[in-house]
């Protein structure tokens, strides 16, 4: 139980940073407003659109596939460091073989998502 | 790891079965969606057929302890690849699913299906909750398959967030679960239990917060709110299976659980660790769940919210079996989840050949059903099994199943949880034999005679009509297959 | 393969049973009538037992003699104290014989109903009767109790009753139907209680038992046990005959059989020709350890079945409807087996059974061939010439005739001679009935046939424009059962005879149904072989000389007949009348009791239903009492429950707020409030 008071002491104290850091700009900051200031924040530019407008589903589409395909470029690393090892303990053919099977399925997905039309843009 | 393989055969099918299907959805065009029904079909029924010559196998832990064989995972996947292939023969010429896009609809379910079965062989937690993960995300996509309804969307949404809160509280149990024991495979839990105490208070919390997400899957109270819902709105073929096959898959995990993480058998039988009080929990949470879908579907005017709620108490009954804790309740379990998957989907076919003719779901639709024509009639009578079997009333598989059920619980001395399980049964009679009565003693709404079906339909109702009375009548088979039923 | 057959045994009662339940289904269910389906059905029900029982029958005779009694067992059905019976077969030679019969010619006549019956609307129906009825019968012929035999025995007497009424709306053809049931009901309870008495009986002895192949041995105990000044085995054997009287068609019970000329002709063939009339016989061959046992009884059985016989040959030669005169000389030809059986010449018995089978069922369907080529005209003073137009038929009708007369190498010849001739080791006075009876058969059967083939035409104008033989569905079961009736002798060949060919054992049927029955212990001396050929070249030219005054007087000396019936115009009107036999029974019986119904009945009215409204009022005011009672409190109580389960099923269901949010919270909330219930 003990090894747990410091993370329970960093908690605390990023909580308690964070609060005051909030509270003490509310308190003592200037109160003047502006137009400008009151303005949404849109990276500099002039915003555009509805803030309520919906956003196209094509972005949320590409990235649940890239989040897919990122996961398994996630997965090769750990696989590529133990290949060396396996290839020398003669189970080289198997892992290579597993991590085809594993790739070949996610690429039956690709060409649904593909089949689908799902990644064009228009 | 070879050897792994054979005994993955069955989910291997059905594995290839699905990327076929996905891979046949891109190059098949709009008018041959017809063949996706048919392929489905085969792959799961190739599936039981592996499944049949892989049963001679001894039991055996594979896949480096993340999956379990045994019996009772064979009698599952069969359970599994009945439901599936009828719940396929249901969906293909639903009314209600014409405008869903085949292709998808039957890929899904065949993944479905492989969710099922992986979920009740796995062995490792991390397996528990991928396959739960899989058969709960299917199931919400096939839930809002109807676009454009608003209550299907609607369901699925809530499906989603309930279904994503119980994971989430069962993920965090079975965490809890590992730091105490530092195992993450059920029978590693169960030696740890075995020779080491733990804290109780954190023991019980974790395995309440673990029955979160397997009640959840099963509909059992407190977590069971989802449920009528869900039912509701999905399309009713999808409704059939979801409340058969994921039902049973939750039974199978909750059976593994009990069974083998939280039980050691010894000489004179299964004992559950005496130091938590599981067997006050779970009769608890059964009663409650009995009672509760029970009384709720007293009142119902939704034949499908009906069918939903029923399916809670039928949960319920079964839990039952988790607080006996013998062979017999295994077996009781077993059983009658077979008898119940005939059952169940019966009377939900039988609502949707009507409900297609009539155009609602409302219990209205059987009023005077048997005066609607020579078809409807004969429907009327298969209806009747149907609910004489839910109720529990014999000649029919309903009733032999809850003589083994409660039987195993007799068996093991909780002689109240039985009179209480009985009591319910009387209770359900009331809403069962309200669609009897207003079949045969109302009249219809309008003068319209219902027209004999597809075949398909009308042959698959006819067969479990009749397989329920035949097994109400020669359950010896059955009970035979499924009594030699061992777990591990 | 015979093996094999044997080991489906069961599916020779139940595909007719099956068949009988499809077109039953299918008549019921009013859909549009497919004949083709219906016949196909039915004859497949029929006609793969005959293959089944002729595979058992190979294998049968494979057999060793000792062990030809095989009891196949099917389910257990009773079993109450001492009385055990199961649903179970004994197949051995006797119900082997039988089983070929009913299937082999129940076939046939399948066959024949197919060309027979196809103007008729009710088709189904008929042949759903048709195969009923051969389950029925092949359940009392292969019944391995007696209580499996008695449900074949009725089962058959209600197909016979359905099949009679068979065109019901005819009201003098329902109540023959129903005539043929009652007459048969009287002959059951005989039947009934002469069963139970020998039960009773036994099983005070101990040796109860229900089962043929157990009171073999069993029946031997109660020699000598007397009821009253009877010995108990006589009364016994006594009532059991004349339940047999009742289905068999002997004095007195035979006064349905004429009448049940009233259904279709195929079903006369088959059931009051072949099988259904023969029950009788076969009840005595397969009890023929208990008969054995009392002469007394044999004796009975023996002077009714020759008196019978002669009596109704004399009635067979004054009837004009050609079916009528088929009915008369089936009760006539029964009486010689039942004859035989009472001289306990039991293989004799069942011989002429066998061949009656084959003439008499040719003879039937032969005169259905002709009532269809004469557009249902069935008076033969309305026919003449035929054998010009109705070749086939003709030659079949005639070789059987030949066949019942009793004409060498025929096989009538055979069996008939083989009573006669154990008949007159018995009992000369019966051997001379036998054998007037037998004169008489030959006279009016010849009669018949002349009247109707022969001569000059009678038939009507209308009635000779639809001449015409009748089609191959029905000529092909004449042409068999002729075949049959011709060659059928030689299974039965005497001693005396096989001596002078040389061969040795050449009674084929006696050799084969000797394992089946029981002689009786004190074996009549036989006469010599000098004595026996003489009686056969007797009986022959008897037989030949009777066909030619049959012949003679119908055709050239007709004078003599009509001069006969004028000199004596009340013996004519006597016998024409069946010696008024049928209005005696009437008078004496049916009337009486439907005085008797009519006394009870005005009973009932007047006193007892005086008392019963008089006990109505009181209980009507203790009702009231109770009534309000039950209505109050224990439907109060009842009610009560329904209203809290219901209640409680609205509150359960206001859960169900529908707001995902509220299920979370709940969901969470009952996880808290459990664990801290449990260890707060």
């Amino acid at each position: 139980m003990n090894s747990y008071i410091p993370l329970l002491l960093l908690f605390l104290f990023g909580m308690i940073l964070a609060g005051a850091f909030l509270a003490l700009s509310h308190l003592l900051g200037p109160r003047r407003k502006s137009k400008d200031k009151n303005a949404s924040y849109e990276c500099g530019l002039e915003p555009s659109g509805n803030p309520h407008d919906r956003f196209s589903v094509k972005f949320y589409l590409v990235a649940m596939l890239f989040i897919l395909f990122d996961v398994e470029v996630v997965f090769l690393y750990p696989w590529a460091v133990q290949f060396k090892e396996a290839i020398q303990s003669g189970m080289g053919s198997f892992f290579f073989s597993e991590m085809i099977l594993f790739m070949v399925i996610l690429f039956v997905g690709l060409l649904y998502v593909y089949g689908r039309k799902a990644i064009e843009w228009e | 790891m070879k050897q792994d393989l054979i005994y993955f055969l069955p989910e291997l099918i059905v594995s290839i079965t699905v990327l076929f299907l996905f891979l046949l959805d891109c190059f098949i065009g709009k008018r041959s969606r017809r063949i996706f029904p048919v392929i489905a079909f085969i792959g799961i029924a190739a599936m039981m057929l592996a499944n049949k010559s892989s049963s001679p196998l001894p039991s055996a832990r594979f896949f480096s302890d993340m999956m379990v064989f045994d019996h009772v995972s064979v009698l599952f996947k069969y359970i599994f690849g009945l439901a599936g292939l009828i719940a396929i023969v249901i969906a293909n010429g639903s009314h209600e699913l014409e405008k869903v896009d085949k292709a998808n609809y039957f890929t899904l379910l065949t993944a479905l299906v492989l969710g099922m079965m992986l979920l009740a062989n796995a062995h490792h937690f991390l397996m528990i909750y991928l396959s739960l993960e899989m058969v709960s995300l299917l199931s919400y996509i096939l839930t809002g398959s109807l676009q454009g309804s608003r209550r299907s969307s609607e369901a699925s949404l809530k499906y989603v967030i309930y279904g994503g809160v119980a994971s989430g509280i069962m993920a965090y149990g079975i965490s809890i679960l590992y730091g105490l024991t530092g195992s993450m495979t059920l029978t590693g839990v169960a030696e740890f239990l075995r020779m080491n105490a733990v804290s109780k208070t954190a023991l019980y919390t974790s395995v309440l917060m673990i029955m979160a997400g397997f009640g959840f899957k099963v509909a059992s109270v407190p977590f069971h709110m989802w449920c009528p819902d869900v039912y509701e709105g999905a399309p009713t073929p999808f409704t059939a299976f979801l409340s058969v096959g994921p039902k049973a898959a939750g039974f199978a995990v909750l059976l593994r659980f009990f069974f083998g993480a939280l039980s050691q058998t010894t000489t004179s039988g299964i004992e559950p660790i005496k130091i938590i009080g599981l067997p006050a929990l779970l009769g608890g949470l059964s009663i409650a769940t009995m009672t509760l879908g029970n009384l709720a579907a007293l009142q119902q005017k939704s034949m499908k919210r009906l069918l939903a709620y029923s399916s809670i108490a039928h949960a319920g009954y079964m839990l039952l079996a988790l607080v006996a804790l013998n062979a017999e309740a295994v077996t009781g379990v077993i059983f009658y989840l077979s008898v119940y998957l005939l059952m169940n989907l019966g009377a939900f076919l039988v609502l949707i050949i009507v409900g297609d003719q009539l155009g609602s779901e409302d219990i209205s639709v059987f009023q005077g059903l048997s005066k609607r024509g020579p078809f409807a009639a004969l429907l009327s009578i298969v209806m009747t099994v149907f609910m004489f079997s839910l109720t529990g009333i014999p000649p029919m598989a309903g009733f032999i199943g809850k003589f083994y059920l409660f039987g195993s619980v007799i068996k093991s001395g909780h002689y109240t949880l039985a009179v209480i399980g009985m009591l319910n049964s009387v209770v359900s009679l009331y809403y069962y034999i309200r669609v009897v009565k207003i079949m045969y003693f109302d009249e219809p709404v309008d003068g319209r005679n219902l027209t004999t079906p597809m075949v398909s339909h009308a042959s698959t109702v006819f067969a479990l009509a009749l397989l329920t009375i035949y097994l109400g009548l020669f359950w010896n088979g059955l009970a035979n297959i499924v009594g030699q039923a061992k777990l591990f | 393969m015979a093996e094999k057959l044997f080991s489906l045994i069961y599916l020779v009662p139940l595909l007719p049973l099956l068949g009988a339940f499809v077109n039953g289904a299918y008549a019921f269910s009013g859909a549009k009538l497919v004949r083709p389906f219906v016949h196909t059905i039915a004859l497949a029900a029929i006609f793969i037992p005959f293959l089944i029982t002729v595979g058992a029958f190979l294998h049968v005779t494979s057999l060793p003699e000792e062990s030809r009694q095989v009891v196949v067992t099917f389910f257990p059905w009773l079993d109450v104290g001492s009385f055990k019976a199961n649903v179970e077969f004994l197949i051995d030679p006797l119900s082997l014989t039988l089983m070929l019969v009913i299937t082999g010619i129940g076939s046939l006549i399948h066959l024949y109903s197919v060309g027979y019956m196809s103007h008729e609307p009710s088709y189904a129906r008929y042949f759903t009767y048709l195969n009923l009825f051969c389950f029925a019968m092949l359940i009392l012929v292969m019944g391995s109790n007696v209580p499996m035999m008695f449900i074949g025995w009725e089962g058959v007497g209600l197909c016979s009753y359905l099949l009679i009424g068979f065109w019901f709306t005819d009201s003098a053809k329902a109540a023959a139907g129903m005539k043929a049931f009652v007459v048969n009901r009287v002959g059951d309870f005989a039947f009934i209680v002469g069963f139970l008495l020998l039960y009773w009986t036994l099983q005070s002895k101990g040796h109860a038992t229900v089962q043929f192949v157990e009171l073999r041995n069993a029946v031997t105990h109660l020699d000598g046990v007397m009821l009253g000044s009877f010995s108990l085995v006589t009364i016994v054997c006594v009532l059991m005959f004349i339940g047999a009287t009742g289905k068999s068609a002997q004095i007195p019970l035979y006064v349905w059989l004429p009448d049940a000329m009233a259904g279709p002709t195929p079903v006369s063939a088959l059931i009051h020709a072949a099988t259904m009339v023969t029950a009788g016989v076969y009840m005595i061959g397969r009890m023929s350890y208990l008969f054995s046992m009392s002469p007394a009884a044999l004796n009975i059985i023996a002077t009714v079945g020759f008196v019978t016989a002669l009596f109704a040959a004399i009635i067979g030669f004054t009837q004009n409807d050609i079916k009528k005169v088929l009915a008369y000389s089936t009760v006539s030809q029964l009486g010689y087996m039942f004859g035989a059986m009472g001289v306990a010449a039991y293989t004799a018995g069942v011989f002429h059974l066998l061949t009656h089978a084959f003439f008499k069922a040719c003879l039937f369907l032969g005169s259905g061939s002709v009532i269809h080529a004469m557009s249902g005209e069935q008076d033969i003073q309305k026919m003449g010439a035929l054998r010009k137009h109705l070749p086939i038929t003709h030659a079949t009708f005639f070789l059987s005739t030949l066949a019942i007369a009793g004409i060498f190498p025929f096989s009538g010849f055979f069996s008939k001679d083989e009573i006669l001739w154990h008949a007159f080791n018995h009992s000369k006075l019966l051997w001379l009935i036998g054998v007037t009876a037998a004169a008489g058969t030959a006279v009016y059967m010849l009669r018949m046939v002349t009247l109707t083939f022969y001569g000059e035409s009678r038939v009507s104008e209308e009635a000779m424009h639809h001449l015409h033989e009748s089609p191959l569905s029905m000529t092909i079961p004449l042409m068999v059962l002729a075949f049959l009736a011709v060659f059928g002798g030689f299974l039965g060949v005497p001693e005396s005879l096989g001596h002078f060919f040389g061969l040795h054992e050449s009674n084929l049927l006696e050799h084969w149904l000797e394992p089946s029955l029981v002689f009786p212990k004190e074996a009549l001396p036989m006469a010599s072989h000098a004595t026996e050929y003489f009686l056969m070249v007797f009986s022959l030219g008897i037989a030949i000389s009777g066909c030619l005054i049959g012949f003679v007087l119908y055709t050239k000396r007709k004078d003599i007949p009509e001069s006969l019936a004028q000199k004596y115009p009340k013996v004519y009107e006597f016998i024409y009348n069946k010696y008024y036999v049928d209005e005696f029974y009437k008078a004496v019986f049916v009337n009486n009791l439907l005085r008797l119904n009519d006394f009870l009945a005005l009973f009932d009215q007047k006193v007892i239903d005086g008392i019963v409204n008089g006990t109505a009022y009181v209980t009507k005011i203790v009702a009231y009492v109770s009534g309000w009672v039950d209505r109050t409190f224990v439907d109060g109580l009842v009610n009560l429950t329904a209203s809290v389960t219901s209640f409680g099923g609205i509150i359960a269901r206001r859960f169900q707020t529908g707001r995902i949010q509220t299920y979370l919270y709940l969901a969470l909330g009952a996880i808290l409030v459990i664990v801290f219930y449990r260890f707060g």
